[in-house]
């Protein structure tokens, strides 16, 4: 680098950069944030669901699967599962509550949570919610996640 | 060593590296899982290996970078540590409270140590990386609060370099973002938005400065090049850092469900991001090239150098590599982002401590350098850990791209779990080449222990 | 000796080869062309305008002309080409970027390649 540019400059680019940058950032969030409800489905977001996210939450799905495409990469993504399972929460409630419990000899296989009849409801309400979300030329680009 | 403070970041640095041993160890577990789906089902299911991988990574770096300031803070403030008293008292609390977390997850399911740490009072647990405990989130906290009192103390009651001032705004801004790890909504968008503003304004805002700054020391004493020099270049590169990678957190807000701008700007400003990598790889050539004595740490100048470039290429190239919305439309959530993790992870934050480590431990332990040997066996893991994650991150890169095209791209999608059977060679050659990391690693820690032949140096 | 004129465009040019890798590729190889002619014989400067041709020629061949081969051979329709087409090029244009770094570095302090990182 150059004499003609000094520490000075560097360090004002540093500063001036950060600052502008970050400001910028704060009044997307604020502009992203008060657009949400246009997307996100929170006409939705019963008390069920809430009470579905906090099971998705404590049981550690993300560690395994991806929503929206965020998450481990080890089992197919559920934001769109509900869709994938022809729109139906019975059959998303029958899938985690059969799971066996020493799993599949030789393949990945899903826990068994023991769930109650009321949770996996919980739970189903919860990704169907999620599903509900319009994401960006529809994300996922097709059914299979 | 110039301060008796700086040996703290010995114990440190101790507990990070058993600490990575461990992350690799289920790393190597969690590899096999992906081919053998039953690999201890179900006493240890895949979400809980990977939840104990990745929380080891966080920890196990939080202590590389916390015994790195521990060295570097005193040394560049000519003043002893504020409180070397504090920083010992925190070492045990955060490996405490670390283990403990850790034992948690293996221990009890899940669901269970949500419920003895009274998680419904303040539910933060369950999202990707921030599955800790509740009461594990204040414990880091508290934490990294008492940390930066202490070598802010030291810092600005002492000599201010720039090294040392951009090294505590990391650590700050490392701070600030982790409270928003707190906040958890129902909303998921909300919460998921706000979820990258811990995750993505740690590795892609402030852990760049930490790092810049780290490397910045390094390259200071073992190229002898002046301070002058490095200073203007570590502004600039945590400049770009910042000025891409604030916005460029919208490479994370393309299919979420927020607005359709953030395809635009987190397009551009994350396509900006490879630059300050870039510029770290440049700035590193240069003063190597510069330099004006051969220091004895040979192996700490290959680990600068290994940081620079391996930074460059999986955090800069292979973010690149999908970070561009109408790529990214295919790519998300698959191995594309599994394979740029594991490099951009290693490259940067995972060899910067290292390269950190490699410089002081020499000289806490009284000696200029290594001995010859451990020197050549340290450079030999060096390759065996650098190339092996080269290879991880290629095969992953495979995986990514046959799972892309089968289940993604293609006009006949197809299910995950059949494209994933369809790649599994891709993972067998994966664990093939984690194991050799592992193997790597074993040797690193040898090399600690290896006698040998002392080296000769030229006094400055 | 190579006087200030030069080195400034020994640094030009190795700076250009890198654009030409990166943000910039063809416009800054036909400018590196034209510098070409601005240096002379045996000068440090036409050092740099060669060193930067040359990179820049091989590169066009391994990742342009393999990538092509490799498309034809392995079909533009299977996943296979893709594999080895994107992470081939991908890790060889980076090891060219590097390459040209390390150039750009060197063409800075004036001398030509050669030294290695780790020892004189």
């Amino acid at each position: 680098m150059r004499e003609t540019f000094t520490k000075g400059m560097a360090r004002n680019i540093y500063y001036g950069g950060a600052v502008f940058f970050f400001l910028v950032l704060i009044g997307l969030t604020v502009d992203t944030v008060k657009s949400l409800p246009k997307t996100d489905n929170s006409e939705n977001l019963t008390e069920q669901v809430a009470a579905g996210k906090r099971l998705w939450e404590i049981n550690n799905c993300i560690g395994c699967h991806t929503l929206l495409g965020e998450g481990a990469y080890f089992a197919p993504e559920l934001g769109n599962v509900y869709t994938r399972f022809g729109e139906s929460t019975e059959a998303i409630k029958a899938f985690i509550k059969y799971r066996p419990v020493d799993g599949i000899p030789g393949r990945r296989s899903m826990p068994q949570f023991n769930l109650t009849d009321e949770q996996l409801e919980a739970l189903a309400q919860f990704l169907k919610y999620v599903d509900g979300v319009k994401t960006a030329r529809d994300w996922p680009p097709n059914i299979q996640g | 060593m110039k301060y008796e403070s700086q040996g703290i970041a010995k114990m440190y640095f101790i507990a990070a590296i058993a600490l990575f041993v461990g992350q690799i160890l289920f790393g190597t577990i969690m590899g096999l899982q992906y081919v053998m789906g039953d690999f201890l089902f179900p006493e240890l299911p895949f979400n809980v290996v990977r939840m104990v991988h990745t929380n080891l990574l966080i920890i196990w770096l939080l202590f590389g970078f916390m015994g790195s300031a521990y060295f570097l803070v005193p040394e560049e403030s000519e003043r002893e540590l504020f409180s070397p008293m504090l920083a010992k008292v925190m070492f045990w609390i955060f490996l405490f409270a670390g283990v403990m977390t850790i034992l948690g997850y293996l221990l009890v399911p899940y669901a269970r140590l949500a419920e003895i740490t009274m998680n419904d009072l303040l539910p933060t647990m369950g999202r990707e990386f921030l599955e800790q405990p509740t009461i594990t989130k204040i414990g880091i906290v508290i934490v990294v609060l008492a940390f930066l009192f202490n070598i802010g103390m030291t810092i600005l009651t002492g000599r201010k370099t720039v090294i040392n001032v951009v090294l505590l705004t990391g650590m700050v801004g490392l701070a600030v973002f982790f409270l928003f790890s707190f906040y958890n909504p129902d909303n998921i968008v909300l919460d998921k938005y706000f979820w990258w503003f811990v995750v993505h304004l740690w590795v892609e805002g402030v852990w760049e400065l930490i790092m810049a700054s780290l490397l910045a020391y390094v390259l200071i004493k073992v190229t002898g090049v002046d301070r002058e020099v490095v200073e203007k270049w570590l502004y600039i590169i945590i400049a770009m850092a910042l000025i891409s990678g604030l916005l460029g957190t919208g490479h994370h807000f393309f299919w979420i469900g927020t607005p359709d701008y953030w395809q635009w700007i987190g397009s551009v400003f994350s396509a900006l991001e490879p630059i300050p990598f870039f510029m770290m790889t440049l700035f590193a050539f240069n003063v190597v090239n510069k330099r004006r004595r051969d220091h004895p740490n040979k192996a700490a100048v290959l680990w600068a150098l290994g940081t620079a470039v391996m930074a460059f290429l999986g955090a800069g190239v292979w973010g690149f590599l999908h970070t561009l919305a109408p790529v990214n439309f295919y790519t998300h959530g698959t191995q594309i982002t599994a394979a740029h993790g594991h490099m951009a992870f290693y490259g940067a934050y995972v060899m910067v401590v290292l390269t950190m480590i490699s410089y002081s431990m020499p000289l806490m332990r009284g000696q200029k350098a290594a001995n010859v040997t451990a020197q050549l066996l340290e450079m030999w893991s060096f390759w065996l850990m650098t190339i092996s994650m080269v290879f991880i991150t290629l095969f992953l890169t495979g995986a990514g791209i046959v799972q892309v095209y089968l289940q993604r791209y293609s006009d006949d999608p197809l299910p995950f779990m059949v494209v994933q059977e369809k790649i599994a060679l891709f993972y067998w050659m994966r664990e093939v080449a984690g194991v050799v990391f592992l193997i790597g690693l074993m040797l690193y820690i040898y090399s600690f222990f290896a006698k040998g032949k002392e080296v000769e140096f030229v006094e400055e | 000796m190579a006087d200030k004129l030069q080195l400034k465009r020994a640094s030009t040019a190795a700076l250009v080869s890198l654009l030409n890798l990166t943000v910039f590729p063809v416009i800054s190889f036909i400018f590196l062309l034209l510098l070409y002619k601005k240096t002379s014989p045996n000068m440090i400067d036409r050092y740099y305008v060669i060193v930067g041709i040359k990179t820049n020629l091989v590169a066009a061949v391994a990742l342009l002309l393999v990538s092509a081969l490799m498309i034809l051979l392995g079909g533009f329709d299977s996943p296979w080409t893709w594999v080895y087409v994107i992470t081939y090029f991908v890790i060889v244009h980076a090891m060219f970027i590097l390459f040209a770094t390390w150039t750009l570095t060197r063409s800075w302090t004036g001398e030509k390649l050669k030294k290695t990182f780790l020892s004189k």
